[in-house]
């Protein structure tokens, strides 16, 4: 039952980011703001893995956990836009 | 639950991947379908995984819950078997410390407690004519004549005599019979 609940919060971050992707197609406004929002995500999600020790005990989960999800973070990114991207 | 769990996760994955794949893009209102099928399945995928978590607590609680009545019974065993040896050691110290009792006694008495658990039959050491047959022997060893024996330990003098007989011929048959087996 915990792998369905980690699939289903997985499968609900895939689709959070074909929204994302979505609203960025509706204006080149709103594709700016959220190229700056990714961009931003992205150096975030690189600044955690750079400090995952700090980041772990400010979040206070063991690091594993905090890498766990920072790949999962970036796989929903990329399975997400991809599934938009290529529809 | 569990059924309301699995179809919201269906009806996840299709609210976001049918309208992206099937729609027309030369349909006006696509966009706005792509958009609320999209919003609709994160908040289905959400439920979905909410309930599963919700779902996941409650086995593991459930599995805690078993491995401490195991525990509990595991370790209820392991005082009672602990008490009774306690209990036997003590029986048996008193028996050993009680005075006025003979060897044989004792160590019949003994015999009675640790081995009453582990003997489901009858021996014949437990047969109600066995300490008749003791003093038979007694008597027997002591020289005394089979009337005597009749007479003084079985008290079948009289007419009863010749049933006393049998009844020691009996006893001699029965008991000396299983001491040869």
């Amino acid at each position: 039952m915990k792998a369905m609940y980690l699939v289903n919060y997985f499968v609900a971050g895939c689709i959070a980011s074909s929204l994302l992707g979505w609203i960025a197609s509706l204006h080149p406004m709103s594709f700016r703001a959220i190229a700056f929002l990714t961009a931003a995500a992205f150096i975030a999600w690189g600044l955690c893995w750079l400090l995952d020790f700090s980041v772990s005990g400010w979040l206070k989960i063991p690091v594993a956990n905090l890498q766990a999800f920072l790949l999962a973070g970036l796989a929903m990114a990329i399975i997400g836009a991809g599934v938009f991207l290529c529809s | 639950m569990q059924l309301k769990m699995f179809v919201l996760s269906g009806a996840a994955l299709t609210l976001w991947l049918a309208p992206l794949t099937a729609l027309d893009k030369k349909v006006g209102w696509h966009k706005s379908m792509q958009g609320l099928s999209l919003g609709a399945a994160v908040a289905c995928a959400v439920s979905a995984g909410n309930i599963a978590r919700k779902l996941a607590e409650e086995s593991e609680i459930d599995e805690l819950k078993t491995r401490a009545i195991k525990a509990d019974v595991v370790d209820e065993i392991g005082v009672s078997v602990y008490v009774s040896q306690q209990q036997r050691q003590q029986e048996a110290e008193l028996i050993l410390a009680s005075p006025g009792l003979d060897v044989e006694e004792n160590r019949k008495a003994l015999e009675a407690i640790y081995s009453n658990d582990l003997q489901d039959t009858a021996s014949a050491s437990e047969h109600p004519d066995y300490p008749i047959y003791l003093e038979v022997c007694k008597s027997r060893e002591a020289g005394k004549s089979p009337t005597w024996i009749v007479e003084n330990i079985l008290k079948m003098g009289g007419r009863k005599f010749s049933e006393g007989k049998a009844k020691l011929q009996d006893l001699l048959n029965q008991f000396e019979g299983e001491d040869n087996d």
